[in-house]
């Protein structure tokens, strides 16, 4: 309906890839709105899903806005709307409102080099703009990806990562050491001050749990980046995502709709409420 | 449009109201609550100090439902959209600081993305306030954050309580049409009414009333007293009840859940509910991280969304002054003493010359 931000379209899962096993499984989910094109959207955005009689949850858009005609999500099993996502078969129908939030500013990001740290689940809220990045990569300069699970069964877009390799430096990592694993074993934040990104004409972009972007950011200002040149993502529970419920916020600003991207320069002046 | 209505015709005026539901406050079981109100009520009277609620719930029920879903015989998800369209209402008797409480929550609800039902609540809500000769309440501080006891804003029209009779001036175009419509039991109101109205104002404005210190240094106060002990000591009686965000005349924070009638064939309905920023609930994350985990930080969000964060966004308080949340605190918490504890901690700790 015209104008009602909490009426959700609806939409139907045409693909699903078991991404990550186990208690905290994730599962990326492809979706097509079933009346026209749906909404478009910027990379950072989010969505609101839902399972009628389960509720809505807020999840990232992880495909790129290039890509038309479907949108992916990756859900990691939480709590009770994403297992109720994880239970999906193909072919089912679910809502979704949105786009909600702020994105990162892409276009701003022009010719420099692009350094990218995920860890966890925290490679779907920045997988657009690496997508973007890939996609037109004469726009920018030198594409570094760090990224890092548990264990080698943790590392999410296992494929894609190696198809990223080429147009982009590809680090991943492991927490602990297994056998097989060739890469870096250690914390992501580790594997960063070993490889050493310069901060020259570079910007880092971070995604993750909130001890790992914690120390992330601590290395990338020992790295020399300053606060400007580092972007990262604030994930609070939100339930509308229209700056109204009033749960989301960071002080003044609503996360739904001010954020969830922040440079750092931005994101300390706030109340560390995340 | 200003006109006399004779305090006994309070009920004739309400008749004269043919195509609208009146509500007015009413007193049951010992509280004062907006009640429907038939013409004619020759007892009909407006002898509240307030009411226990708000007139928000008019615009901003404490439950609504968004839409209903179940599922067509195919099993696909069908969803029944159930944005209200209300009958004209209007509610009789709301004070300044409840008028004023209405102004911003349609700016929460107005802004952005407009919010349908609230859009659709409000559209057909008239509002009649009755100015206060004295304040109604003794926690009452309603001048000091940009109230007035003769305010307007938010309202419709307003009446002035002249001991037999009330001088009532529309302040709308809404406010015309409704006295337009109860022109038969309105009068002309003359100099010496006038005179008398004003009178009522200046003595209003020179009750004494409880006071935040400074209130225009508070915003910035409170943003240096973030980090301050005293949050978590003045919430340490705080039993987490959420009264004081469930009366405020402002508050607006909700949740959204899925009633299910039930599982198989699938068959509920998308329900918003009041929440508060008291629960822990409110913001805790699935993982059971929680941004804010302990009652001082809980509290600190209900004041200084009032009182520093939505200044910062809208250049105006988000508290009107009507004491309700102070009144109703089953363990005495105060706001008034709890922004100026704070603020005056923060002033002591800034240099002196700045
Ligand atoms: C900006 C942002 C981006 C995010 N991106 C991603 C992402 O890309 N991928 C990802 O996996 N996660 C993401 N998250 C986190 C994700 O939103 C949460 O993990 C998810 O909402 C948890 O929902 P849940 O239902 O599984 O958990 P729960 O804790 O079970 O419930 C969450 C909600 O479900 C409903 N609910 C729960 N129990 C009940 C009940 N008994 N009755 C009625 N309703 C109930 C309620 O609405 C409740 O608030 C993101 C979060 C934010 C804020
Ligand atoms: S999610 Fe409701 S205010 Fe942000």
């Amino acid at each position: 309906m015209e104008g009602n931000s909490y009426l959700p379209q609806l939409a139907r899962v045409v693909d699903i890839h078991e991404e990550v096993p186990g208690e905290r499984a994730i599962k990326t989910f492809r979706l097509e709105f079933i009346d026209g094109d749906g909404f478009s959207h910027k990379c950072g955005q989010c969505a609101m899903l839902s399972i009628f009689g389960r509720g809505e949850s807020m999840i990232s858009i992880a495909s790129s806005p290039l890509v038309h005609g479907y949108k992916q999500f990756s859900i990691m099993r939480a709590g009770r709307v994403t297992s109720a996502f994880h239970e999906l078969a193909v072919g089912a129908l679910v809502g979704i409102r949105g786009p909600f939030g702020n994105s990162f500013p892409v276009n701003d990001w022009h010719g420099k080099h692009l350094v990218f740290i995920g860890g966890g689940c925290g490679l779907a809220p920045i997988w657009p703009v690496i997508q973007t990045a890939v996609t037109k990569r004469e726009d920018f300069g030198d594409i570094t990806v760090f990224y890092g699970g548990r264990s080698p069964r943790d590392i999410m877009y296992r494929s894609e990562l190696e198809k990223l390799r080429g147009a982009a430096e590809v680090y991943l990592s492991v927490d602990s050491p297994e056998d097989g694993w060739e890469e870096f074993c250690g914390f992501v934040p580790a594997n960063l001050m070993e490889k050493e990104p310069s901060p020259e004409d570079a910007i880092a972009i971070t995604c993750g749990p909130p001890a790992m972007i914690k120390f992330v950011i601590k290395n990338l200002h020992a790295l020399g980046f300053q606060d400007e040149q580092i972007y990262t993502t604030v994930e609070n529970k939100m339930k509308c995502g229209i700056g109204k419920c009033g749960r989301c916020n960071l002080g003044k600003d609503y996360v739904c709709t001010k954020g969830p991207v922040y440079s750092w320069a931005d994101l300390k002046e706030l109340p560390q409420e995340y | 449009m200003e006109r006399i209505l004779d305090k006994g015709r309070l009920g004739a005026l309400v008749a004269a109201l043919a195509d609208w539901t009146v509500l007015a406050p009413a007193l049951q079981d010992g509280l004062w609550a907006y009640r429907p109100v038939a013409g004619g009520e020759a007892s009909l009277t407006l002898g509240h100090p307030n009411t226990v609620q708000p007139p928000k719930g008019q615009s901003f029920p404490q439950r609504e439902v968004f839409f209903t879903f179940d599922e067509t015989p195919d099993g696909q998800p069908r969803l029944t959209p159930l944005v209200p369209r209300p009958a004209p209402r209007v509610v009789f008797g709301v004070r300044p600081c409840d008028g004023q409480g209405l102004t911003h929550l349609d700016q929460v609800f107005g802004e952005e993305a407009p919010d349908a039902y609230y859009q659709a609540r409000r559209g057909t809500l008239a509002y009649v306030g009755l100015a206060c000769n004295s304040p109604p309440s003794r926690h009452c501080f309603c001048t000091c954050v940009g109230g007035s006891p003769f305010g307007e804003a938010g309202l419709d029209v307003l009446m002035i309580d002249l001991s037999d009779r009330y001088l009532v001036r529309a302040l709308t175009p809404v406010g015309e049409a409704l006295m337009t419509a109860g022109q038969g039991v309105l009068t002309e109101a003359g100099a010496q009414d006038r005179a008398e109205a004003q009178q009522r104002r200046l003595a209003a404005l020179a009750h004494p009333q409880r006071a935040v210190a400074a209130p225009q240094a508070v915003p910035e106060r409170l943003k240096a007293g973030f980090g301050s002990a005293l949050w978590e000591r003045l919430a340490q009686p705080c039993i987490g009840c959420g009264i004081c965000t469930f009366l405020c005349p402002t508050c607006h924070c909700f949740d959204i859940n899925d009633e299910v009638a039930s599982q198989s064939p699938v068959c509920g309905s998308r329900v918003r509910t009041w929440d508060s920023c008291q629960f822990p609930d409110f913001t805790m994350h699935t993982s059971g991280h929680n941004p804010r985990p302990d009652l001082g930080a809980r509290l600190r969000q209900r004041v200084s969304h009032k009182f520093q964060y939505y200044f910062e966004n809208h250049g105006v308080f988000q508290c009107t002054g009507c004491g309700r949340c102070i009144t109703a605190c089953p363990v005495g918490i105060d706001i008034v003493t709890v922004v100026n504890q704070v603020a005056a901690e923060a002033a002591a700790m800034q240099p002196a010359d700045s």
